[in-house]
């Protein structure tokens, strides 16, 4: 089973890990306990390789408190190669290049005590 | 089951108040009561909704501080949180109280507060929301959820800005009428597109305000609501869920909480979108109208951006969406604004909303939608 505890400790270490449902090959982004598509619990750990492209993004001008000082920055969706989407902030790709489309890698994004999904140019 | 009707409504103004969630909720209740000639002991069980009061007021249990300011400090009380469905998701609850039997006349409502907290405290309060491990840390804000709708619905159906802002627009025009508004102010489109950027591509006219304020609604079974001046009929309240993170819905450019809640409420009501004459749907950005509209069936999907363009969603137009100025210029007080868009359909029904009326309209739709769109309720309203 792979709980956010555990994504998150991979991510960190720059492993991105998806879970496949071993009934019914749905593909999914953890914490998921049973399979939205056929409802077993039947995971198990695959690795992602990370690469993807940018299905949706934005650039937040209005951050919330504690992130004021890094506005503006970008979110998107991306969709990653084997199919699923992950959601992240955009790092160190200018925002008037961003575009529906544009391939991106995964590149977490670490503080002292939190990671946090990053993608970066591909 | 039982038919339920609602038989009074109160709301108070929208905008700024020095008062608290549950006093601003009391004071709606006031209102609802006066509106149905009932006295407050009438009441046998309250629903409240609230969705921040934890950190913004430092104060959660605000049922039984509501009933207590009410002078019903024996009621039954229970609050509910479901983002900004939050009222809606009560109501609907409530109905099921009087529609099982257990009580005969349920209040029914909400509150929020957060003008007196700084906008990016407030941003962040609302931003939790959003998924806490993925969304929350990246730096995701509510108006950032539906930057990435819109900007997926553009692509997809060529959706424009312009659109989008046409929405504000006519939210305003309606908002001036609505003596209860926030805002009671025409803008144009050139200050629409011309107002500083929240979250590429909304600008800030493109996003509701936030604001203080309460609303309730009074419930009666039908024996009790057929000794009311004008009982409006509940014909369906439906609920219906979406996966919580953006990054597992499976298309950006649908809100499927709104078409699955807006199935079942059809159903319930043996009614179609055909047949909806006025409508209060969840507009807290300009791109959650045009996504609306064309969840609940009333503009077909890739054409709701063209309505708003068109006109055909003004007063006056096919069909009038939010004739109370909506939550962008009415306003949002989140824990409120579910039974406040009840409280204009309920208006609306019985011909009592003024200059802002949608002559003859006789089948009401109320739409609310939660946080990043996971939550949506949709209820139905008739004279008969
Ligand atoms: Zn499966």
């Amino acid at each position: 089973m792979i709980t956010l505890q555990t994504f998150f400790q991979e991510a960190r270490a720059g492993r991105l890990t998806g879970i496949r449902c071993r009934q019914c090959s749905e593909l999914a982004i953890p914490p998921k306990e049973f399979c939205p598509s056929c409802h077993q619990r039947a995971w198990e750990a695959v690795p992602l390789a990370g690469h993807g492209t940018i299905a949706s993004f934005t650039v937040i001008r209005v951050a919330p408190r504690g992130r004021t000082a890094e506005a503006p920055y970008a979110v998107a969706v991306v969709k990653l190669a084997e199919g699923v989407s992950l959601l992240g902030r955009v790092i160190d790709i200018p925002f008037d290049s961003l575009r529906i489309g544009l391939p991106v890698r995964f590149r977490p994004l670490l503080t002292a005590d939190r990671t946090v999904v990053g993608f970066g140019p591909a | 089951m039982r038919r339920v009707g609602v038989i009074g409504v109160g709301v108070t103004p929208f905008g700024k108040h020095e008062r608290s969630s549950a006093e601003l909720f009391a004071e709606a209740a006031a209102e609802a009561l006066d509106d149905a000639g009932l006295a407050p002991t009438a009441i046998q069980a309250i629903y409240f909704g609230n969705v921040v009061g934890g950190p913004a007021e430092r104060q959660l249990h605000m049922g039984p501080q509501a009933a207590s300011i009410l002078g019903l400090p024996w009621v039954p009380t229970t609050r509910f949180e479901t983002a900004c469905a939050t009222s809606h998701a009560a109501f609907r609850h409530a109905v099921m109280e009087v529609a099982s039997g257990t009580s005969d006349v349920v209040l029914v409502g909400g509150a929020e507060r957060v003008l007196d907290i700084p906008t990016e405290t407030a941003t962040e309060l609302f931003a939790y929301a959003s998924d806490a491990a993925f969304e929350q840390p990246a730096g995701l804000t509510v108006p950032g959820v539906f930057a990435l709708i819109a900007r997926a619905h553009m692509a997809k159906y060529g959706t424009t800005e312009e659109q989008m802002a046409h929405v504000a627009v006519k939210n305003h025009r309606h908002g001036a009428l609505n003596p209860k508004a926030q805002f009671r102010k025409e803008i144009t489109l050139e200050q629409v597109l011309a107002s500083p950027r929240i979250a590429d591509p909304l600008k800030l006219y493109d996003c509701c305000p936030f604001t203080d304020g309460g609303a309730a609604v009074l419930l009666a079974s039908e024996e009790a609501a057929r000794r009311s001046r004008r009982p409006v009929w509940v014909l369906a309240s439906a609920a219906a869920s979406d996966a919580m993170c953006l990054h597992d819905k499976k298309d950006l450019t649908r809100a499927l909480a709104t078409e699955r809640a807006a199935q079942t409420a059809y159903r319930q009501a043996g009614l179609g979108p055909k047949d909806v004459d006025v409508v209060e749907l969840h507009d807290c950005f300009t791109i959650a109208e045009i996504v609306a509209t064309e969840g609940l069936g009333l503009f077909e999907p890739g054409t709701g951006g063209t309505a708003a363009e068109k006109g055909w969603t003004s007063l006056g137009g096919k069909l009038p969406v939010n004739p109370s100025g909506g939550l962008k210029a009415k306003g949002h007080p989140i824990g409120a604004t579910g039974a406040a868009q009840i409280a204009e359909i309920v208006t609306q029904l019985r011909g009592e909303a003024g200059p802002r009326q949608v002559e003859g309209a006789r089948i009401g739709l109320a739409h609310t939608l939660g946080g990043n769109t996971a939550t949506v309720l949709v209820s139905l309203f008739g004279l008969e």
